[in-house]
């Protein structure tokens, strides 16, 4: 039993930092309906960003944390003024396209970083020591990532629920043209869901670099594991990312818990989430939150 | 069209069956046939290392599977993020029976053109499965689809004992009449293997344009609900279209095999996948000159990297991976340059080109 809470436990751990990645991805999704392939190379930026002002840089964790936040920011904007703002009204495949292409650019960048090759860890900043809740424990980082998460989800949904430029932003993703008739600037909303990305997955990024220490390669994973999580929620619904991202997170450490081993079998955690995910796409595509468009293919 | 088909100056068709036809003019015919004739005759010519004519069979290869590759993302509109992965479907079909049965297995040396229809057949079907969200969904749901196709296609590989754990499966030498095919005339050999298979495939994709389905995947690219309302099936058109597509993938991945006698994972990554698309978009998406200059442009550009990496090297730090970074670098600054500013691809250039040519010395 104790085995089974422990791995609830670090479920919920992993799956509200996908719920953070998620909802960067979902923002920008619902905003401009682009699918944005390049989300794990920001995730990565953000966390080798604050490493650097961290740990080269000599800065505190909290203030180099805020800051990658600020760099990501104005890096995920430029993205979208620079190479999205004119294919506004393009065919999306060549949106989508243009976003792998600016994956592989922001690849061959970070290869270019001394992060591309190796291993890197952020220095211990809280106490070694687990905390021991019950049957179950949870070390100090974990913790203190966990909440920061639900701070920042919580800031996040706040924003749009309350906010102006938050209203504003999902008047633009229920309808353009009606939102520009009211006097919104669609494009700058754009920019703004971008941005906002930008800085979710920048803090995703600095809190996965905390626990699991750098390495390009999981960062990247981290973008590609962000497509089960919010289909699963459903494309459009940052609930329903929150939600599946700690379903999927649970899914994941179920899977490595009891799965690998038998019958031969080994790393299940990293294939389980795509296969639910074709199977979600076959049977109930707009997941468990997401709207659905009445539409015949 | 003028009653002598040689002397025809422009265009001027008469009835729709003339405007299907693939060579307008007896002169483009024989200037095809000629090309033709001249791709077979000059490996005999010249001396060609063995270094080189790797570089030109693997981009014949990629020429096969781009031509899957254009069907599905250019023709029907579809992205694929997992063409590496179909491709692989069909080297791994090809190294299973390898490992299964002994590298050397009669049916792997001596009945070859047959296992190569086997990989194109298993990636069809492998394609088809893929594809089978298009039932309901549409192009943004498919390309997640494809890509997580492709995760679960590179955790099969790399975890399953029966596929070698990613480790390379080795396929043993093929027979042709008169015996083994020796080590120095492989890639001779295969390059003529290969030029067939591409030429076959050219004409069967621009014969299949030319049908009722061709058409119908246009229009279900340019317009679903038209296309619904004409009486096509959206949804089996597209679900063919990525079985075509995987029919390609997996001819490529089994002359893949068969090229490098043996399949190895590091060749069907999600990396790989991008550079395929990479090539799609250069040569043009949607035309089919286009699936023989994108591969031939990027591996092109892919051989240029590796020499600059190669010549900057004497001045960079030892411990500095160049060729790993600048890859990819240049895969996605070419694919957002050219869908920014040329989405038609090298295609346009050639068409641009060739009338410039035809027409001269006239000009618009």
């Amino acid at each position: 039993m104790s085995y089974f809470l422990q791995l609830v436990l670090s479920g919920i751990v992993v799956g509200s930092i996908y719920a953070l990645s998620g909802l960067g991805f979902v923002l920008i999704y619902k905003s401009s309906r682009v699918l944005n392939i390049a989300h794990g190379q920001i995730i990565a930026a953000g966390a080798f960003i604050t490493y650097t002002l961290t740990v080269w840089g000599g800065l505190p964790l909290y203030l180099s944390f805020f800051l990658s936040m600020g760099v990501t920011f104005f890096l995920a904007m430029s993205v979208e003024r620079i190479f999205l703002r004119r294919l506004i009204g393009e065919p999306i495949i060549s949106v989508i396209m243009v976003t792998i292409g600016l994956m592989s650019i922001l690849d061959g960048i970070i290869y270019l970083t001394p992060f591309g090759g190796s291993n890197f860890s952020f220095p211990e900043f809280f106490p070694k020591t687990p905390i021991n809740l019950g049957p179950v424990s949870i070390s100090w980082t974990q913790l203190v990532g966990v909440i920061i998460t639900f701070i920042l989800i919580g800031l996040f949904s706040w924003f749009f629920k309350k906010s102006t430029i938050g209203i504003s932003m999902r008047a633009v993703s229920d309808d353009q043209l009606a939102s520009m008739s009211v006097g919104i600037s669609v494009p700058r909303v754009f920019g703004l869901a971008w941005a906002l990305a930008g800085m979710s997955a920048a803090a995703a990024g600095g809190i996965i670099g905390n626990i699991t220490g750098l390495n390009f390669e999981t960062l990247h994973a981290f973008g590609i594991i962000v497509f089960p999580v919010v289909i699963l929620g459903g494309l459009d619904s940052i609930v329903g990312a929150v939600v599946a991202g700690i379903i999927m997170g649970v899914i994941q450490q179920f899977a490595s818990g009891y799965l690998d081993g038998k019958w031969g079998l080994n790393g299940t955690a990293d294939v389980l989430p795509y296969i639910i995910l074709l199977i979600i796409l076959l049977f109930k595509p707009h997941g468990l939150f997401g709207t659905h468009e009445i539409e015949r293919v | 069209m003028s009653a002598n088909r040689w002397l025809a100056t422009g265009n001027f068709f008469s009835s729709y069956r003339e405007e299907q036809r693939i060579f307008a003019t007896h002169f483009d015919r024989a200037v095809f046939a000629v090309f033709i004739l001249a791709l077979l005759v000059w490996p005999m010519c010249f001396e060609v290392s063995n270094k080189y004519m790797l570089v030109i069979d693997n981009i014949m290869i990629a020429m096969v599977a781009i031509i899957g590759l254009n069907l599905v993302t250019g023709f029907a509109g579809l992205i694929s993020i997992g063409h590496a992965a179909f491709v692989g479907v069909g080297a791994y079909t090809l190294a299973f029976i390898a490992r299964q049965m002994g590298d050397s297995h009669i049916l792997i040396t001596h009945f070859w053109p047959g296992m190569l229809l086997l990989c194109g057949l298993v990636g069809a079907l492998f394609g088809g499965f893929v594809g089978l969200p298009a039932l309901r969904l549409k192009h943004l749901y498919l390309a997640i689809a494809t890509l997580s196709f492709q995760m679960i296609f590179q955790w099969t590989i790399n975890f399953l004992p029966i596929f070698n754990q990613g480790q390379t499966i080795s396929i043993g030498r093929v027979q042709w009449f008169g015996g083994e095919v020796a080590r120095s005339d492989h890639y001779l050999f295969w390059y003529y293997v290969i030029l067939i298979v591409v030429i076959m495939c050219g004409l069967a994709v621009r014969n299949l344009l030319r049908t009722r389905y061709g058409r119908s995947l246009v229009a279900v690219r340019d317009n679903d609900r038209a296309a619904d309302a004409m009486g096509i099936h959206p949804g089996m058109t597209k679900v063919f279209a990525f079985a075509l597509a995987g029919f390609f993938a997996g001819v490529a991945g089994g002359l893949h095999a068969y090229l490098y006698r043996g399949a190895g994972i590091e060749s069907f990554t999600l990396h790989q996948s991008i550079s395929y698309l990479a090539m799609a978009i250069v040569g043009g998406l949607g035309t089919l000159t286009g699936s023989f200059w994108g591969p031939a442009a990027i591996r092109l550009l892919d051989l240029q990297v590796e020499n600059l990496v190669e010549w900057s090297a004497r001045f960079m730090p030892a411990n500095m991976n160049l060729a790993t970074a600048l890859k990819p670098l240049t895969f996605g600054l070419v694919i957002v340059l050219f869908l920014m500013f040329e989405p038609r691809g090298i295609a346009n250039w050639w068409r641009i080109g060739r009338t410039y040519v035809k027409l001269w010395p006239f000009r618009y």
